[in-house]
């Protein structure tokens, strides 16, 4: 007898790109790097037509009422904190998405093709991308801090 | 992939479960099978497998070939990485605190029966880059009296990419293939840059028009995994994005590769040391002329 026999796709598909444990890779912070603009950049789309309604709210309601409103957001309220959640949205696009042009556009911070020698690591993994990647994370967290400390402190 | 070159020294604990995903493609049916290994020191994953398939449960269907990281058939998704199971030691992945090793077929290539992946996609893929040198001439390739000009810098600048065995780790691994077939994937980008940047290479430009599609390197989105699981240090994630500036500047007009190898005809010189007796040619043989007579070779005058 011959049996019907079936190969079965092994692909995670979307999830991949939103999870990056997907695979438990070692030494491979640039998929976490992905996987986070990804979802900053996919937000962002969103923030903004939501930020496009929000800035149409004056010729709903008139400057005054707008003017109210906007006076009312000191210290911790719904508007800081959504500023809050959207500059460190931003900041990491942004500064990562500046590593991403060095990178992808122009080709720089990959490091040179090498001769291969224990440990065998990537010469693209121990270039300066690596370090501009740990400065994004850096600069992130510093300049998410002082967003906060503006929107809710002053 | 980095490798910890002392993993062989040290000794794994002594027995290891091995946590096995299964597939049946009779039945459709998936499921994870468990099985307890006696390990020694030095033992590699794919040693345990062999054990378990030997002594425990001959169904276990799995690839392999060379036992030594050469031959690229063996990889395997090993607690959750991408790796060759003839490569890893036991004592790298598997711990005295948690002494389990998982292995999956590898994602993103269909799965024929349990660890046993099909590979013709990622042919496939590799054939669609052309991957074999190219020149205007055609016949100047079938003579061998010359060879193409080339330094040491330029070798080296491709010699890591040459390295490729093929394994489909590095495409296992891509967070792209894993949502889109069109991609062509790491291994075979990399094999296209090898040829773009090889000097003995004419057709850069036949080439970087072929893969100026959404199947080449604009697709990469550099989640660098490619290189974190290369068993070769091929570099897959550094070549795709020399591919795509060098795309981006040929469309610019910008792009020219650098220098094209010239033929240079070498001279065959008389070999200064001359030959043993055992090594120089039989008279009357000339191993350019088939279908003759068989010589008559004199072994027992060579041996006395
Ligand atoms: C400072 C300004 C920005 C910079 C430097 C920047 C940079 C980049 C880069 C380089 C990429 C390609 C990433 C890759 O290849 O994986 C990218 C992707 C993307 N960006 Fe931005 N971007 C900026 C602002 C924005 C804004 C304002 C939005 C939202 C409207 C946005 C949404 C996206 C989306 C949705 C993606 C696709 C993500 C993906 O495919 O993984 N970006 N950005
Ligand atoms: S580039 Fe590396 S991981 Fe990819 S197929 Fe070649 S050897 Fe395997
Ligand atoms: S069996 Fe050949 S690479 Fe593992």
């Amino acid at each position: 007898m011959v049996e019907k026999l079936k190969e079965k796709e092994n692909r995670p598909g979307w999830i991949a790109s939103i999870n990056p444990w997907v695979l438990k890779i070692k030494n491979n912070p640039e998929r976490v790097a992905f996987v986070l603009h990804r979802i900053t950049g996919l937000l962002m789309a969103l923030i903004i037509m939501a930020h496009i309604y929000v800035t149409g709210t004056p010729a709903r309601v008139g400057w005054d009422a707008w003017a109210e409103e906007i006076a009312k957001a000191h210290g911790i309220s719904a508007v800081t904190l959504y500023f809050f959640f959207f500059a460190g949205i931003a900041w990491y696009h942004g500064l990562n998405g500046i590593r991403l042009l060095l990178v992808e556009f122009f080709g720089v911070c990959i490091g040179k093709p090498e001769k291969p020698k224990p440990p065998y690591i990537s010469p693209s993994l121990k270039a300066c991308q690596r370090k501009l990647l740990y400065l994004v994370f850096i600069l992130w967290a510093i300049l998410w801090a002082a967003t906060g400390y503006i929107l809710f402190a002053s | 992939m980095s490798f910890d070159p002392k993993a062989a020294t040290r000794t794994p604990p002594k027995v290891v479960t091995f946590k096995v995903k299964r597939y049946d493609p009779t039945t459709g049916k998936e499921w994870w099978q468990e099985y307890k290994v006696e390990t020694y020191r030095g033992m590699t994953v794919l040693d345990a497998l062999l054990k378990i398939k030997e002594e425990i449960d001959h169904t276990i269907v799995l690839r392999y070939s060379c036992r030594m990281g050469v031959c690229g058939s063996c990889g395997m998704i090993i607690n959750g990485m991408p790796r060759l199971a003839c490569q890893t030691q036991i004592a790298e992945v598997a711990t005295e605190a948690n002494p389990v090793v998982t292995v999956e077929p590898l994602k993103n290539h269909p799965v024929v029966r349990d660890l046993l992946t099909d590979f013709t996609r990622f042919f496939e893929k590799h054939k669609k880059v052309k991957p074999y040198t190219i020149r205007k001439d055609i016949e100047e390739r079938e003579k061998g009296d010359f060879e193409y000009e080339m330094t040491p810098e330029e070798h080296y600048n491709i010699y890591e990419y040459t390295l490729c065995i093929s394994c489909g780790l590095c495409y296992s691994a891509c967070p792209v293939v894993a949502s889109t077939d069109r991609f062509l994937g790491p291994q075979a980008l990399a094999y296209m840059w090898r040829y773009v940047a090889d000097p003995r290479d004419e057709a850069w430009k036949e080439r970087l028009e072929l893969i100026d599609t959404d199947e080449g390197p604009f697709s990469c989105h550099y989640a660098a995994s490619c290189s974190a699981v290369c068993p070769k240090m091929v570099d897959p994630a550094a070549a795709i994005q020399r591919l795509r500036s060098a795309l981006l500047k040929y469309r610019l007009g910008m792009y020219k590769k650098e220098k094209i190898a010239q033929k240079k005809v070498v001279e065959v010189k008389p070999n200064p040391k001359p030959l043993p007796p055992e090594a120089q040619p039989v008279p009357g043989a000339d191993p350019w002329k088939k279908n003759e007579e068989p010589v008559n070779i004199p072994i027992d005058e060579l041996i006395a």
